[in-house]
């Protein structure tokens, strides 16, 4: 027996997923995804070529400052990508150490402990890591390709990286163990949660506060000297990332020797590490779980002021809406898992509107920005809709999925699924819609919309768009319910987050498509008075078109929805 | 118990799980204030005939009265005469036992201040009326079957259904959760249950079904099991385990 063994009841788990998904959809997810990742490194090393030439800072000062700059983005990657992993590590190892639910039969074999120790770390390594390893991967080739690094660096390199996201790994490993003794797990890891989304704000707000656009601008750098030598700083000296990043520069650069010799630190802390894990989950790994079986579950009603004031309201509404929707706040409120996501959707939704507040309309000539902003404000609809579809599968995909295992109790009422799908839809539409609009409101009000029918537009946009991506974070959510899973935040990384994501990006394409008509007419009016009727009917053509798709776009997905629910049969 | 008013009546249900028969054909019928008792071994049938009677499932065929109301055309007022604790109590674990019974009275149409007064009185027959405000998440599995005991009583069902109601708890809420059952029943209600506790099924119940392989394959009294066993002073441990080793080797011969 070996320690790949006993982790292979959770590939085997994994691979059920997938087992029982039709061929040709996961054939179209694989290709797609591949095209994404295609699309993604392909999109970066441009970019990051442009940026390497630096031209609008000149021939001489241009390729100097660019290097400079690709090698500071590169370095603030590699620390994004440790804290991510450091916090999610120690998310990981106590679900891994001590709530996994094959634990209490490992525990009482006469299997060593030491092994038992070693399939846990394997498994939440995996868990901690292959994400953020699967979604940067692009874009760290990308970086690779933009500094010219040959081939042998592209092989190199993920060896480079599996020694980089083992040390926060240990380090979670330690934490974990460290906790149990102290305190009850399940509360620690409702704190990680929420500790790890505020992290993960912060670092949102840090990146977003290095105001990278201006280093591209000459105008902003008084002090060029000053401004060099702070590009060479590190941003954390003697940490891993910083030794990543100097490992990693030159193996791009194709100075193999010495970046082998600078991955050397990360390389023995790491084996160091999983030698001094060993060594102390041997002495108190069994102890801790122990403990960790002991502590009591979650006894604070966190936030009682907060769920008071939002379900006050309800008690005007027809019972079973009430209750429906007095339990989904509850839960959310109660869940610090849950609820902290919100601070992260407001960096987004902060950093969406600063980014656009910050867009150099000024610079462009009086003739063309009118044109250059009508086009912004039509395009803001969609990108608002992919900000409403993130916090949709965050926070509306999961609520089927969340009523677990307790289903039977609504299925056994007298209420039928139709209604509970309908009171869940309209429950959601209305915080949904309302962030919406405000989203719209406030740019909107940042591009100065010149003409008023494009702003009614924004707004009828906006609202279809929500309304169809909420229809879609419920019928989805029901096809693809997994009644089991313990935390939302897994069902919105699951399969069916995916499809919904889709989904939600392919009917933003297709109102788009829609409009084109529309919007090109709009604009082609304003040099050339157009006569003759058949543009106001092809305009009705485009506008009946998306109410039936829109119409479509709702009803599908929400009748698919109710059908799985219907004939679901809980445990 | 009014023997001429069925309260509860199967019709033909059947259960199939592609090429594995769980229900064939079942008919039988619940009369109005009778406590019933439905028994069998592990995987004949009883919990797929429960959750089928509940709404939870849907049959492969056949058709469920429940008092005047056909249960697959009328749902909703055949599922409001029915109260349901199934074998294993998932609760919605972010809620208090009283948060609970909000919602659930809530599905059923019930005033607030019914759902807090009987949610009371039930908390504290059960003892967990100190622990009100307590998250479920937190509760054993015999706290939880009590909950669930509660919550399904609040709308003041007609029919109260119950999967194993003894498991997870000890000998006291045994011996409550027993004289609850016979409350009901002597206020006029119908108590349909499964156990395999088969001295609890013997203390309780008027009538008794035993299913086998999704076949009901006695019924009747505990005299008329007795006498169908040839077991005039047994206990229904014994009958049960005649009846059912009966049945196997009858379909042995056959085959």
């Amino acid at each position: 027996m070996n320690s790949l063994q006993l982790v292979s009841p959770a590939f085997k788990k994994f691979r059920r997923v997938f087992s029982h998904r039709n061929r040709k959809v996961l054939a179209f997810l694989l290709l797609g995804s591949f095209f994404t990742a295609a699309l993604i490194y392909y999109g970066l090393y441009r970019f990051l070529e442009y940026v390497g030439r630096a031209p609008m800072l000149g021939d001489t000062f241009g390729p100097v400052l660019g290097a400079l700059l690709v090698s500071k983005l590169l370095e603030m990657l590699f620390l994004t990508l440790f804290f991510m992993v450091l916090f999610s590590s120690v998310i990981a190892a106590l679900s891994s150490f001590f709530l996994n639910e094959e634990l209490p039969t490992l525990m009482s074999s006469p299997l060593p402990i030491g092994l038992i120790f070693r399939s846990r770390l394997l498994l939440m390594t995996i868990e901690s890591s292959w994400m953020v390893l699967v979604f940067f991967m692009p874009a760290l080739f990308a970086f690779a390709t933009a500094l010219n690094a040959n081939w042998p660096a592209y092989l190199i390199f993920p060896f480079f990286l599996l020694f980089f996201v083992m040390l926060p790994n240990l380090a979670g490993g330690f934490t974990a163990l460290a906790l149990a003794a102290f305190f009850p797990i399940r509360q620690m890891k409702k704190v990680f949660q929420f500790l790890s989304i505020l992290v993960l704000t912060g670092l949102i707000f840090f990146l977003r506060s290095l105001e990278a656009e201006k280093l591209l601008n000459p105008s902003y750098f008084k002090d060029i000297s000053q401004y060099i030598l702070s590009l060479e700083l590190p941003l954390i000296s003697y940490s891993p990332s910083s030794w990543l990043h100097k490992a990693s520069m030159n193996l791009f650069h194709n100075n193999t020797g010495e970046a082998l010799l600078q991955i050397a630190p990360l390389a023995i802390c790491s084996v160091l590490g999983i030698f001094l894990l060993n060594l102390f989950a041997g002495r108190f790994y069994r102890q801790s779980w122990q403990l960790s079986m002991e502590a009591v579950d979650n006894q604070v009603l966190g936030l009682e002021w907060l769920r008071r004031v939002i379900v006050w309201p309800l008690r005007y509404f027809d019972p079973v809406f009430r209750v429906i929707a007095n339990k989904e706040v509850t839960t959310f409120v109660r869940d610090p898992a849950v609820f902290s996501q919100i601070f992260m959707m407001v960096a987004i939704v902060f950093v969406y509107g600063y980014n656009l507040s910050i867009l150099p309309l000024k610079d462009i000539p009086s003739l063309y920005s009118g044109e250059l902003n009508d086009t912004l404000v039509f395009l803001n609809g969609p990108f608002i809709g992919f900000i409403v579809a993130s916090i949709g599968m965050r926070f509306v995909f999961p609520s089927i999925s969340m009523e677990g295992r307790a289903f039977w109790a609504v299925k056994s009422s007298p209420v039928s699924p139709r209604k509970i799908l309908f009171t869940k839809l309209f429950l959601y539409l209305v915080p949904m819609v309302f962030l919406g609009i405000v989203l719209c409101m406030v740019t909107n009000s940042v591009f100065k919309v010149s003409h008023p029918i494009l702003l009614y537009l924004s707004f009828f946009n906006v609202i279809l768009i929500t309304l169809v991506i909420t229809s879609l974070a419920i019928g989805v959510g029901a096809v693809y319910a997994d009644f089991s899973a313990e935390s939302p935040l897994k069902i919105a990384g699951s399969y069916g987050g995916f499809i919904y994501m889709l989904l939600s990006g392919f009917y933003i394409i297709n109102l788009l498509a829609l409009e084109v008509y529309p919007m090109y007419r709009l604009f082609f009016n304003r040099f050339y008075v157009v006569r003759g009727s058949s543009g106001i009917v092809l305009i009705a053509i485009s506008a009946i078109l998306l109410l039936a798709c829109t119409a479509i776009w709702v009803y599908l997905p929400f009748r698919k929805g109710l059908d799985t629910i219907e004939n679901y049969e809980p445990e | 118990m009014n023997q001429s008013e069925p309260i509860i009546r199967f019709c033909g249900i059947e259960k199939r799980y592609g090429a594995f028969t769980a229900l064939k054909s079942v008919n039988l019928e619940i009369f109005k204030g009778e406590l019933f008792g439905f028994l069998g071994p592990n995987g004949a049938g009883k919990t797929t005939l429960i959750r089928i009677l509940t709404g939870i499932i849907q049959p492969s065929g056949g058709q469920i009265f429940i008092g005047p109301y056909d249960l697959f055309s009328q749902p909703d007022k055949a599922k409001a005469m029915l109260g349901y604790v199934p074998d294993r109590p998932y609760l919605y674990e972010k809620l208090t036992p009283l948060e609970y019974f909000e919602f659930m009275g809530g599905l059923y149409n019930v005033a607030l201040e019914r759902i807090l007064s009987k949610g009371e009185e039930m908390l504290r027959m059960f003892d967990l009326w100190d622990r009100r405000n307590e998250l479920i998440e937190s509760f054993s599995h015999g706290m939880k079957q009590k909950v669930a005991m509660c919550a399904a009583i609040l709308h003041d069902p007609e029919i109260f259904v119950v999967d194993e109601p003894t498991v997870g708890l000890d000998p006291r809420s045994v011996k409550l959760a027993k004289n609850f059952f016979k409350q009901l029943v002597a206020n006029g209600k119908t108590v349909f249950l499964t156990t395999h506790t088969l001295s609890v099924a013997q203390d309780l119940c008027h009538r008794l079904a035993i299913i086998r392989q999704g076949d009901i394959v006695a019924l009747g009294t505990m005299n008329e099991l007795q006498k169908r066993a040839s077991m005039s002073d047994s206990n229904l441990e014994d009958v049960f385990l005649k009846i059912t080793e009966e049945e196997l080797e009858q379909q042995t011969n056959i085959l």
